[in-house]
């Protein structure tokens, strides 16, 4: 069932572990790109991982970097423990850009790596790109969009053959499709099933339908532009799409940010985390044919909308962050109608709960269907409820608070069945946590200045910033280099992380169970190809 | 709170018959239209009173959606609401304060030509 | 000689056109009380209070352009929905709706079973038409149309007969007029498990397995447009008004009530009508209180729980006829 308030109490060290085992091999410079950075030669990156791994069980890879430096491609391993966030800097030079995989060691990186190999065009020995990854199939050959030498604008596509592909060959095994045009999927990417009679043996992935490249758009505009770009990743979950960059120029500034404009970024958020909890409880019900939950969640996920549009002047894209503090303030007189709007949501929670411990029809749907165990929640990197409801407590809110989070207290909600029910409880649960934190927030708001002064043109450096989002930990990772337009912007979402453990818990299920499971990852996939 | 006893019967039965005997809560657009606050980000007004030609509205437009056009000798931004996003930094750049919102949102028509606010016809559109 | 009445009979009222407005109706009684359960309004625009909309429906999938997938079958794939729309009107035709049935004013013994076919059959044929359309999506959603209604037909069957041993009669007339207590009252059990059994006949309610969009896309209506598919979701409507006629005629006594003036011709439609709303209702109010169930669950409810329940019920029905209700 449900363990509350475990916070993580893993006091190892993990730099000294490093230290001890790897002594001069490797370079280490605190406080750099989170707690550390560590600086390895001649593929020294997957002892250093070892020893991680070994010492921690909760050590997993958040993302990994490319970099085009000029003579030579970097390589960043952005890593979390249970304590600490560190940063590995690998180097390969352009003209032999060969680099040793980690998916023996943590499973959970072989997306980031194929992205690495699409984008910058980096070999990882021992874990092959055949084709493409994120970009279409009609790509010309060898040319690597995130090299500064490739202009967005004069890339010609390879033209679609003319000879039609042969038709599918029906036996035993079948290959049922699922998109990239499917209504059990909100956005289109393609799901190749392999079945046999009802049971499914393999899911091959292909995402990438909905790349824009807004990685490459960002080095060509403003930070001030680049925030309104970065917002538009993902629909629902902009807000915090937009803080996360926010903060990571921040970071590279040095700039304080003032403490009412802390309060306000936390109360934006948690609205938005609001709103994306409602909409993905409504969506499963469509998903498992339960039309009326879905109409109810919708109905009361409407005045937490009027809620965004009376605080930021838009229902969906609220656009309140800048550098430096938000762009708008809370007016006094708004304050009593939140108040009132939370509380009928408060007020309609038990009948959800209701509904979710006694209707016969959801327990048949929903439990035991798509187990994700905690050590492969563990070896994959999952984050966001898909870990919580595995009995991993992850949360950014609690490891590494940043706003008003470490003002503010909340529970941590975590569950150990592991399954679709599980999941969602967790999001039914966060939701009281998230009416909970605004709440306490809008009677503890500080007065004084809602935005500090933040300069047009950021000096040279770099910064990495996690924050969680309603779909689990986002990330990014900002260089500058002291003019108008970062260098390089990565942006790691957390349903990029998520979907290998799709992967793996559709395999022997029922084919009609992979709708609700999907769904209970939460799935978002203009997040997921940016 | 107070929690009664936990039935074992799922609360669906009493609350869709409930439901036919209230209000629905659908909002019968558009014969009925919602309630708006001051501040929603529609429409631009734009006052070219106050204007002084600096063109940070569209240096900083991220959607690239104001292009500075010459009107009576003066540069001015011309609107194309195609493809603004409504994010209103032209009306955080401006250091005269020319640009300012209104609740109008009703923008959708057939004819693309509509959506271009130019300088000096740039009033307010219908209620 | 040409039969006036007989024609008329057959085309206007109680045949054809009557049917079809019945159904028309039926669906927008439908919808508006699955919106009014979920706290919306439903349809509202086409017509006063949206009683239009069926037909607006009908009328706009009758302008849209047919397309006919290349290695389709054709005339299966032509005149299946077509035929099966025919049998199932040509069923109801044998159901009393003013006092005597479309085509004859007495039945003749043993047409519960005929009509009950008839149901069959038309199910049959719609599962040829997903099979004959040659897509992948088409042929899991027929082949799982299949299952469920051939696996379903058995205990309808036995549940549709206990009705039958009350009146001691297989003729529709005679069960429908020798209720002067409706059996709904005399074999409740009967009626209850031949309401869920119904549910999973016409897939509605928790057994709409065929119409899982987030898994067959569109079942067996994938490769349909235009015409074909308007007149295949006509099948679908005229199926559910023929199930709730069927529970009318057997458990609520037809069409036969109080006759206060006039025609009783008048009154005995009107009473039809009603109790054909209620039946509908209630159907439809199952339909909205519960998730839909897995294929496996669907089949597994039906070997394991419908078909003992419906073999008991007969068998305490027989019971209860020969030893209970002559002393009562």
């Amino acid at each position: 069932m449900r363990r509350q308030n475990q916070t993580s109490n893993n006091n190892i060290d993990i730099i000294k572990v490093i230290e001890t085992k790897l002594k001069d091999k490797v370079q280490i410079q605190l406080g750099q790109l989170g707690k550390a950075a560590i600086v390895t030669i001649n593929g020294l990156h997957r002892d250093v991982l070892k020893a991680m791994v070994e010492a921690d069980e909760k050590t997993a890879i958040t993302a990994i970097t490319g970099l085009d430096l000029g003579p030579s491609l970097g390589v960043l391993y952005h890593i979390r423990t249970s304590n600490a966030f560190l940063t590995i800097r690998a180097e390969v030079p352009k003209d032999n850009p060969k680099i040793q995989t980690v998916i023996d060691i943590i499973p959970g990186a072989i997306f980031h790596e194929l992205e690495v190999a699409d984008l910058l065009g980096v070999v990882f020995e021992g874990n092959q790109l055949v084709g493409h990854f994120v970009l279409s199939e009609y790509w010309p050959e060898g040319v690597y969009p995130l090299r500064k030498d490739v202009k967005a604008n004069e890339i010609k596509l390879n033209p679609p053959p003319t000879e039609e592909k042969k038709q599918l060959e029906y036996g035993k095994v079948v290959k049922i499709i699922i998109g990239p045009q499917h209504p059990a999927l909100l956005e289109p990417e393609k799901f190749a099933v392999t079945v046999d009679g009802e049971t499914v043996t393999k899911v091959e992935p292909r995402i990438g339908y909905v790349h824009r490249g807004i990685e490459k758009a960002a080095e060509s505009r403003t930070y001030l532009q680049d925030v309104y770009l970065v917002e538009r990743i993902c629909g629902i979950c902009n807000t915090i799409h937009a803080c996360n960059f926010v903060e990571g120029v921040e970071k590279i500034l040095k700039t304080e940010v003032p403490p009412r404009a802390k309060y306000l970024r936390v109360i934006a958020l948690e609205l938005n985390r609001l709103h994306s909890h409602l909409l993905t409880l409504g969506h499963a019900g469509l998903e498992i044919g339960y039309e009326t939950l879905f109409q109810y969640f919708w109905r009361d996920r409407e005045p937490i909308m009027d809620l965004i549009e009376l605080t930021s002047g838009n229902r969906v894209y609220s656009s309140l962050m800048t550098v430096g503090g938000v762009r708008r303030d809370l007016k006094d007189t708004d304050l009593p109608k939140i108040k009132t709007t939370l509380e009928d949501l408060r007020k309609k929670l038990p009948f959800y709960r209701q509904i979710y411990e006694n209707e016969p029809s959801i327990k048949a749907r929903m439990k035991k269907v798509g187990v994700l165990k905690r050590e492969d929640a563990l070896k994959l990197c999952v984050v966001g409820p898909v870990a919580r409801g595995s009995g991993v407590d992850i949360d950014v809110r609690k490891d590494e608070p940043y706003e008003a989070y470490g003002e503010i207290p909340f529970k941590e909600i975590v569950y150990t069945e592991g399954d679709t029910w599980a999941r969602m409880n967790v999001r039914m649960d966060e939701v009281e946590e998230s009416i909970n934190i605004v709440e306490y927030a809008i009677d503890h708001l500080p007065t004084g200045p809602f935005r500090g002064k933040a300069p047009r043109v950021v000096p040279a450096g770099e910064a990495v910033n996690r924050v969680e989002a309603p779909r689990g930990e986002l990330f990014c990772y900002i260089k500058s280099n002291g003019t108008a337009s970062p260098e390089r912007v990565k942006v790691r979402t957390p349903t990029y992380a998520n979907i290998p453990a799709f992967l793996k818990t559709a395999i022997g299920e029922n084919i009609a169970d992979i709708p609700p499971n999907f769904v209970s990852l939460d799935p978002c996939f203009s997040c997921t190809d940016r | 709170m107070t929690k009664t006893k936990k039935s074992r019967i799922s609360p669906m039965w009493k609350r869709t018959v409930s439901h036919i005997f209230t209000k629905p809560a659908t909002t019968k657009y558009p014969f009925v239209k919602p309630q708006l606050p001051d501040d929603f980000r529609g429409q631009q007004v734009f006052d070219i009173k106050l204007c002084v030609s600096c063109g940070l509205c569209s240096r900083d437009c991220p959607a690239k959606a104001i292009e500075m056009v010459e009107v009576e000798g003066k540069r001015r931004p011309q609107f194309k609401l195609d493809q603004c996003i409504f994010c209103y930094q032209c009306a955080e750049s401006c250091p005269r304060n020319a640009i300012k919102s209104s609740v109008f949102y009703e923008l959708a028509t057939t004819d693309k030509s509509s959506l271009v606010l130019k300088p000096q016809t740039s009033v307010q559109k219908g209620a | 000689m040409i039969d006036l009445d007989l024609i008329l009979r057959i085309l206007i009222f109680p045949g054809f056109t009557f049917i079809l407005l019945l159904t028309l109706f039926c669906d927008w009684v439908e919808r508006k009380l699955e919106a009014r359960l979920q706290n919306r309004v439903g349809p509202m625009v086409a017509g006063p209070g949206g009683i239009l909309q069926p037909l607006a429906d009908f009328i706009k999938l009758l302008t849209k352009e047919d397309i006919e997938p290349r290695d389709a079958k054709k005339t299966v794939f032509k005149f299946a929905p077509l035929v099966a729309f025919t049998i199932m009107v040509f069923a109801i035709c044998f159901l009393p709706i003013d006092g005597a049935s479309v085509l004859s004013t007495t039945g003749f013994n043993g047409d519960l079973i005929v009509i009950l076919t008839f149901s069959t059959i038309a199910s049959f044929l719609l599962f040829l038409s997903g099979w004959a359309s040659c897509n992948p999506y088409g042929t899991i959603g027929s082949a799982r149309v299949l299952t469920q209604f051939l696996g379903y037909d058995i205990p309808l069957f036995m549940l549709a007969l206990t009705p039958a041993f009350v009146a001691g009669s297989l003729s529709i007339f005679v069960i429908a007029s020798s209720q002067t207590i409706p059996y709904i009252l005399l074999a409740p059990w009967a009626f209850v498990l031949f309401i869920i059994a119904m549910q999973a006949e016409l897939e509605k309610g928790p057994f709409d397995v065929p119409d899982a969009e987030s898994e067959v896309v569109g079942g067996l209506e994938t490769e349909y447009t235009g015409a074909k598919l308007a007149f295949l979701h006509l099948t679908r409507d005229v199926q559910i008004v023929f199930g709730a006629a069927l529970v009318v005629e057997l458990f609520l006594g037809g069409p036969y009530g109080p006759v206060f003036f006039g025609l009783p011709a008048f009154w005995y439609s009107l009473w039809f009508v009603l109790k054909l709303l209620a039946i509908v209702i209630v159907a439809e109010y199952v339909t909205t209180l519960f998730a839909r169930l897995r294929i496996d669950q669907v089949l597994s409810a039906n070997w394991r729980i419908i078909l003992p329940a419906a073999i008991l019920s007969l068998m305490l029905t027989v019971a209860m006829v020969t030893w209970v209700y002559p002393l009562v």
